[in-house]
């Protein structure tokens, strides 16, 4: 089938009453979720990423409801979310993963193991910019780091392509000449999550129709009768032919996608042919870009077109295999060529299609400049108006002026003499000291805390300036600050990816009045052991003149300490001196209210919705502390907002073992109004009632020793759970007496760890 | 249902913008809007919306594009030169340009108790219709959202669109859920259509708008460039947040500081996400130096009112918010810059 050749030229199935097809108004995350229901895939391995956690939002969603049987399986971080897809594509079932950048390239070592173990399945790349510094929106720098792993990919420029793609990459992946793992790609927020007309088909019956069943792989996990070893060593001289032939295979895709392209233009009346050409016949000037930017430049052809001037667009619909002899037809007429990327490949003078490009026209020397130029990194917005402006570089160069063959297009040069928004003055030391002591009893080895009244506290500054972006009623900020008030002294913080890291650093402000430094969200803990064995090699060489050491701390989500336990670990195991601070507010809320292992059994997040077929998260949460009290470091605490001294005296204690012994951990309970669904001056009574209900006991392992900081029982203000779960809109289903079951299974586990830690308080071998 | 586009402009588009700011629900009315054209009316259109993160209180732009049914819409950018402006946060007339590139002969809604001619007076825009609703008091009323009586007001300002499709969609979004919420939101709807007033401020402009060059929005160019824009994404400046302003993120409430009733025990200090108490220090009647609250600084208030719910007396109170309270009340953190 060559390019351009129009779908009512095929004989078509389309009239077919199973093939009827619906007209709506939907995303490109919507229409990868309703693709993946259709499908029924057997199981999607997935961890929360921006922008493409909506698929796994909507598929929960439609889970909660019903509407399919995919088994959903929340990893910890996206290395372990590409390992849980290897298994169970391993294992035999269809298996869907999406992710998005840093969370790509994070998986990204497992990718070319499940090519080459040639094991099928469908992970939607919703494309965006790869840190650092750390940016949400799109750009196809993700994309690129995925053009050596092995898998096919495919690319999407509309919502409508993102569905069609999805079901005709399942074809392609199973195809037995190919069993490979393939790639839908689409763009960040431009393509997944605005919302355009576009059609797909009311009956499921029809995607099964389409997708077929399963086919059978050479190999079955689970056919007793004949084991089979995946994953062998190999060396040399078998290694090469395994690798050739996933090369074959992967040029086999090529052909396979449009055999399937082919198959599915009659029952859909779509076709997708290897590229898509927009009035490129007779064109001297071309722009090559991918997915929605080359809608977008299709508009600026029109209008070049009014005016006399023959441009055309040339976009990709599979990228990898690259087809080459396409490209080489769509483009030998032409004049000159742009290569448009929203990507860099840093001192190549032009980034990887440049040279694709470039590389198939020299093979049939096209008498064609081609020119390369980056543009839009970062989710910068792509306009008809910079499609003409790309346009009128061609021009230039068509007209025989000197333009650079590669260039950045859209950036500015800035005035040198003007700087950031100015800052304060650092921090005086008497801000800071002198308001609590720590001292210790010698002969008890016992330390002894005074803590001043809140109210003398105000007089010692804050470490954070106002004018960050939390929302309203936020209880990160007051508890980072309650938490500060016992720290003496010079600190340097360290926070890992999530809400109070993105509200207080948006460039060019940042609400830090100390040194700060974020790496990214799994290596916070790591990241700040390297700062602070710096410092103290630095100072031990002389290199830094310092009066007072600084007291290194790590402010982290109970997100960052899902995907970053591991790191933490480490940390613990090498004892470092330093402080780790989680902020825990049940759920990845900067992403927008995903489940994490922290949130207890049967509340409601984006990820363990509410209806007919589930009530909420299915497995009860995750007790850190009691892993870090497991790790021996020296000091291991709890603490909330509504009891400030406890917290207070809390920090004063990290800091004396933070400077002293090694690590201190510390978990604090905050209120989310938005997530939790409760008012915004309501997060300090909330979270009192956590404590009070026993479900978050106030806390401190110290050397191991056991010790409650406030016993509710004994003081006879205890509350059962329920008085705490009603006050929360995300829990408060728990109450009906349907989940009954559930409130029990959720009262009885916060029992049984709530006997246990009263056992180690009142034994200290425990 | 039929019904053509109110107006086109040269790439042969309708467009509306929205601002709004997280959590008031703009991004569920724009769906419903485009979803009230595409599949009720038959119209083809985009709806998108740009945010920071998923942050309640922080400013959103939601863009729709409307087009006859075989019009294609292709690209996927900010509408920069829209027909409607809906701003749903009387608040973001001060801190956004939210005229930017409005049309003349076009609408400025505006969710706010004040009458047109004082919305001109603020905004200077005054080259077309300007319409304005008080939707927070229709939604306090109906115990609903600004979002739906905005609609309402939206439908009645477009000229061509029928209700009848947003509400069908209204119903059809809204009941899934429960049937009481679906009628609340459709009298919620239908009051926003029925009390939004609108004024024409300049009917001589429509009529020359052909020949008037039309504003585009200012793309915000940033000042920081590869030249002066520090290495490596760093930022030098400790603190410089300060400069920022988020009082639009304020819904209409406030807290109420009665300095006599203050016993000044720092309860709300501790308790403020926001870090908006300002304190300072004065010898007490015993010759000791004590701290004391000296005020709220405003600017950084986003009308959560936990400092209220902490208050132990009644120092503190939450208030509506009166037109240049905040300004007037605010007690300025002494900063020092560098």
């Amino acid at each position: 089938m060559s390019i351009g050749q129009r779908v009512e030229a095929l004989d078509t199935w389309s009239s077919h009453p199973l093939f009827e097809q619906r007209t709506d108004l939907c995303s490109g995350n919507e229409m990868a979720a309703r693709a993946a229901a259709q499908i029924n895939y057997h199981l999607m391995g997935y961890f929360p990423i921006t922008p493409s956690t909506e698929i796994a939002e909507y598929l929960d969603e439609m889970k909660a409801h019903g509407e399919h049987d995919i088994v959903l399986v929340p990893a910890d971080g996206e290395h372990s979310a590409a390992g849980i897809c290897f298994g169970a594509a391993a294992a035999g079932g269809r298996v869907l993963n999406a992710t998005s950048a840093q969370g790509f390239l994070y998986m990204l070592e497992q990718l070319p193991v499940q090519s080459g173990t040639r094991l099928p399945m469908v992970l939607n790349l919703v494309t965006r910019s790869v840190s650092g510094p750390l940016n949400i929106h799109g750009d196809h720098s993700d994309l690129y780091y995925a053009l050596n792993t092995g898998w096919p990919i495919l690319l999407a420029r509309t919502p409508q392509a993102v569905y069609d793609m999805n079901l005709m990459a399942l074809r392609v992946a199973e195809h037995p000449d190919v069993r490979l793992p393939v790639i839908v790609a689409y763009d960040g927020f431009f393509t997944s999550h605005s919302k355009q007309r576009v059609q797909y088909f009311a009956n499921r019956e029809a995607v099964q129709w389409f997708v077929g069943p399963v086919r059978k792989a050479e190999f079955d996990l689970f056919d007793r009768d004949h084991p089979v070893t995946v994953g062998p060593y190999m060396n040399e001289p078998d290694y090469i032919h395994n690798k050739y032939q996933q090369s074959l295979a992967m040029y086999r895709a090529g052909e396979v996608f449009a055999e399937v392209a082919a198959a599915y233009a009659r029952i859909s009346g779509r076709y997708y042919g290897a590229l898509d050409t927009y009035r490129l016949e007779d064109a001297d000037i071309a722009l090559v870009i991918l997915n929605s930017a080359a809608e977008t430049s299709k508009d600026a052809v029109d209008a070049l077109r009014a005016q006399g001037i023959r441009a055309g667009v040339l976009s990709f619909n599979i990228l990898r295999p690259f087809p080459v002899r396409a490209v080489q037809e769509a483009l030998a007429h032409v004049q000159v060529v742009l290569v448009a990327e929203r990507a860099d490949a840093y001192g190549a003078h032009g980034a990887n299609l440049t040279h694709e490009v470039r590389s198939a026209l020299q093979a049939v020397q096209a008498q064609c400049t081609v020119l390369s130029r980056v543009y839009g990194l970062g989710g910068k917005e792509f306009h008809p108006a910079d499609a003409e402006a790309l346009f009128q570089i061609c021009l230039q160069a068509w007209r025989g002026e000197a333009v650079p063959a590669f260039d950045y297009y859209g950036v500015i040069a800035g005035d040198p003499a003007v700087r950031p928004p100015r800052g304060l003055k650092p921090l005086a030391k008497e801000e800071v000291s002198g308001f609590v002591q720590v001292t210790r009893d010698e002969k008890t080895g016992e330390l002894i805390v005074k803590v001043p009244p809140l109210r003398a506290l105000t007089a010692k500054a804050k470490r954070l300036a106002p004018g960050h972006g939390a929302c309203p009623g936020c209880g990160i900020f007051p508890a980072i600050e309650t938490f500060l008030k016992g720290i003496e002294g010079d600190v340097v913080v360290l926070y890992q990816t999530g809400c109070a890291m993105v509200t207080t650093t948006g460039y060019p402000y940042t609400s830090h009045r100390v040194t700060y430094i974020h790496n990214l969200f799994q290596n916070g803990a790591a990241t700040l052991s390297g700062v602070v064995e710096m410092f103290w090699e630095r100072k031990r060489r002389g290199e830094i003149q310092i009066g007072e050491d600084p007291t290194f701390i790590m402010i982290t989500g109970d997100g960052g300490m899902d995907i970053g336990m591991g790191s933490a670990l480490g940390a613990a195991m090498r004892n470092h001196k330093l402080i780790i601070l989680e902020y825990d507010n049940e759920g990845y809320m900067n992403t927008g209210s995903q489940l994490s292992y922290s949130t207890p059994i049967g509340h409601m997040t984006a990820t363990s919705n509410v209806g007919a077929a589930q009530q909420g998260k299915a497995f009860h949460h995750k007790d850190t502390p009691q892993i870090m009290a497991a790790a021996n470091i020296p000091y291991v605490f709890t603490g909330v907002e509504a009891y400030p001294q406890d917290l207070i005296r809390k920090a004063a204690k990290a800091q004396w073992y933070a400077t002293h012994e090694g690590m201190a951990y510390g978990k604090v309970l905050t209120a989310c109004p938005l997530n939790w669904k409760t008012p915004d001056d309501a997060g300090n009574e909330v979270v009192g009632l956590a404590v009070k209900c026993c479900f978050f006991p106030l806390y401190e392992v110290e050397h191991g020793i056991t010790r409650i900081t406030y016993d509710p029982e004994a003081r006879g203000e205890r509350v059962p759970a329920r008085a705490w779960l009603e006050r929360m809109g995300k829990s408060k289903h728990l109450l009906r007496p349907e989940n009954e079951a559930l409130l029990q299974a959720f009262e009885a586990e916060v029992e049984r760890r709530w006997r246990r830690l009263k056992a180690k308080h009142e034994h200290e071998l425990l | 249902m039929q019904a053509r586009l109110p107006a086109t402009n040269r790439a042969g588009f309708f467009e509306i913008r929205m601002e709004s700011i997280g959590g008031l629900g703009a991004n569920l009315a724009g769906k419903m809007l485009a979803e009230a054209g595409v599949l009720k009316l038959g119209w083809n259109g985009t709806f998108s919306a740009a945010y920071g993160s998923e942050k309640k209180g922080t400013p959103v732009r939601a863009s729709i594009r409307f087009a006859d049914a075989n019009h294609p819409i292709r690209g996927i950018y900010a509408v920069d030169e829209p027909h409607v402006v809906a701003v749903f946060h009387e608040a973001l007339l001060q801190s956004q340009d939210c005229t930017a590139g409005l049309q003349p002969g076009g609408v400025l809604l505006v969710n706010t108790a004040k009458a047109p001619t004082e919305i001109v007076r603020r905004t200077g825009w005054r080259a077309g219709k300007v319409a304005c609703v008080d939707a927070t008091a229709i939604a306090v009323r109906e115990r609903t959202r600004v979002n739906v009586a905005m609609l309402g007001a939206l439908c009645r300002v477009m000229d061509g669109m029928p209700p009848e499709a947003v509400m069908a969609v209204i119903r059809e979004t809204l009941g899934r859920k429960d049937a009481a919420l679906v009628e609340r939101n459709l009298r919620t709807f239908r009051a926003g259509y029925d009390e939004v007033r609108v004024e024409d401020m300049a009917p001589a402009a429509a009529e020359e708008s052909g020949a008037a060059t039309p504003a585009t929005a200012d793309r915000t160019t940033p000042v920081l460039g590869y030249r002066n824009q520090p290495q490596g994404g760093c930022i030098p400046e400790p603190g410089n947040s300060v400069w920022r302003d988020l009082s639009a993120s304020r819904q209409g409430v406030l807290p109420i500081l009665r300095l006599e009733s203050c016993i000044h025990c720092a309860a709300c200090d501790q308790v403020c996400p926001d870090l908006c108490f300002v304190w300072t220090a004065r010898e007490g009647r015993n010759g000791r130096v004590f701290q004391f609250l000296a005020g709220i600084d405003y600017q950084y208030c986003k009308g959560c009112l936990k400092c209220v719910a902490a208050c132990p007396t009644d120092a503190l109170q939450a208030g509506r918010e009166e037109d240049g309270y905040a300004e007037a009340h605010r007690t300025k953190h002494p900063f020092a810059f560098a």
